[in-house]
């Protein structure tokens, strides 16, 4: 007689799996709360400058009191050309237009007041204090940035943001 | 009637659906912050009045050319991390004493009962705009903000617990020009360096004062200041925060490049 019993032709139990949903929804909930949704993928290649102190963008994004503009080289190479500086806009929310008008300054100034116009009442911030977020290329030059930033000037969008990749404050 | 036993219902598929879901949240979200300078847009001004002469002394000037050289208040940089320490060197020169042979901006003082006098009249002269008929709008809203900024100039000399307050220049300055094909690189370096002097200036002030750095008071106050049980901390660090910005404003002026 031995002490050890040889339990053969018995399966394994099988693991009980109820608890893996709440798991997941666990991970879940995580992500939702620390994410946050992604614009539109832009077009137009952008590596951000580097910069220190800079201001976090999230609450304005939360509040949707903010408008993103990037201006970077065309992803489509063969596109370059078609730019004269070899620079191009790409706009959130907004149907890429023709390339001559892509980087005509007025489709800024539409953007934007469409952009204004289309919010429900109740979201409404006066448009002064609407922040329009410019995130460029490194090479970008910095005339188109006032070009748009005198544009936005004539409809009175007050807030403008130069956007940096944070090095954080050390 | 017989009872009837409820079937029980399977859950097997629930983490399915959460995992589609959680896969769904991953591929639409993003983690990385948006981080930026944030700057005002002068209004638009109609028939500009030419504007008045500046002092030299008062204008810290930041040239950057279309080959990214830059040069700081007439001297050519190479290192554009020096610009912090010039713009300190800007603010601070004439700090405690006025050195009228340098050339940074001079400081005055100001004692509680000026400021006093200063808020009466204020408020005499906002009096009587306000009664003045078919006045126009503009010019009540700049007869108030002279009011407010003379009643905040109070509550800072109040928290600063001195007998008097310094300030630098009211038209001490940073002025940024640069050329269309300065790139967007050397540009936010420039705000970058701006921030971090101005941050580094209110930072050394706050330790002496209240014990803490600029940073944790901001950031407190940012968090404190939608909670409606903490609007009192709120409002006390609001007061440091404006005595910070009197004692260091940031005042840059962008200049648009004509070529």
């Amino acid at each position: 007689m031995s002490k050890f019993k040889k339990d053969s032709g018995k399966s394994a139990p099988g693991i009980n799996t109820s608890s893996l949903p709440d798991i997941v929804f666990m991970l879940l909930f995580f992500f939702m709360v620390a994410t946050t949704t992604k614009e539109a993928d832009p077009t137009v290649r952008v590596v951000q400058p580097e910069g220190v102190r800079a201001t976090d963008m999230t609450p304005y994004k939360q509040r949707s009191e903010i408008d993103f503009v990037y201006l970077g080289k065309p992803m489509n190479k063969a596109r370059i050309k078609d730019f004269k500086s070899g620079f191009a806009l790409f706009l959130d929310n907004v149907a890429q237009p023709d390339p001559g008008e892509l980087y005509s300054t007025n489709v800024i100034r539409q953007w934007k007041l469409d952009k204004f116009n289309t919010k429900p009442a109740s979201m409404n911030k006066p448009i002064e204090s609407v922040i329009t977020c410019v995130k460029a290329d490194k090479e970008a030059p910095t005339g188109m940035i006032f070009d748009m930033r005198n544009e936005l000037q004539e409809i009175n969008a007050l807030q403008i943001a130069y956007a940096v990749k944070d090095l954080g404050n050390i | 009637m017989a009872k009837r036993e409820i079937p029980e219902i399977n859950a097997g598929s629930m983490a399915d659906i959460a995992f589609l879901l959680l896969i769904f949240f991953l591929v639409t979200t993003t983690m990385d912050k948006d981080m930026a300078y944030m700057r005002a847009i002068p209004k638009r001004i109609e028939n500009p009045e030419p504007p008045l002469p500046i002092e030299k002394r008062n204008i810290c000037l930041i040239l950057a050319n279309s080959q990214n050289q830059l040069m700081v208040r007439g001297e050519l940089m190479t290192d554009p991390d020096e610009i912090s320490e010039k713009v300190k060197e800007f603010y601070t020169a004439n700090e405690k004493v006025n050195d009228p042979k340098n050339k940074f901006p001079m400081y005055s003082t100001i004692s509680m009962s000026q400021i006093e006098q200063k808020i009466l009249q204020a408020e005499k002269e906002l009096e009587e705009t306000e009664n003045t008929p078919d006045v126009m709008p503009e010019i009540v809203e700049f007869k108030q903000a002279q009011w407010d900024k003379w009643v905040k100039k109070k509550e800072a000399l109040e928290m600063l617990g001195k007998p008097q307050l310094r300030e630098i220049h009211f038209q001490a300055h940073v002025r940024i020009e640069v050329q269309k094909n300065t790139s967007y690189e050397l540009f936010t370096k420039i705000h970058s360096e701006l921030r971090e002097a101005i941050f580094d200036l209110r930072d050394e002030v706050a330790n002496d004062l209240f014990g803490e750095s600029y940073g944790v008071i901001h950031k407190r106050y940012i968090s404190n200041e939608g909670d409606k049980d903490k609007q009192v901390e709120a409002s006390e660090d609001k007061k440091k925060i404006d005595l910070l910005k009197i004692l260091y404003p940031d005042r840059f002026i962008e200049v648009t490049p004509k070529k």
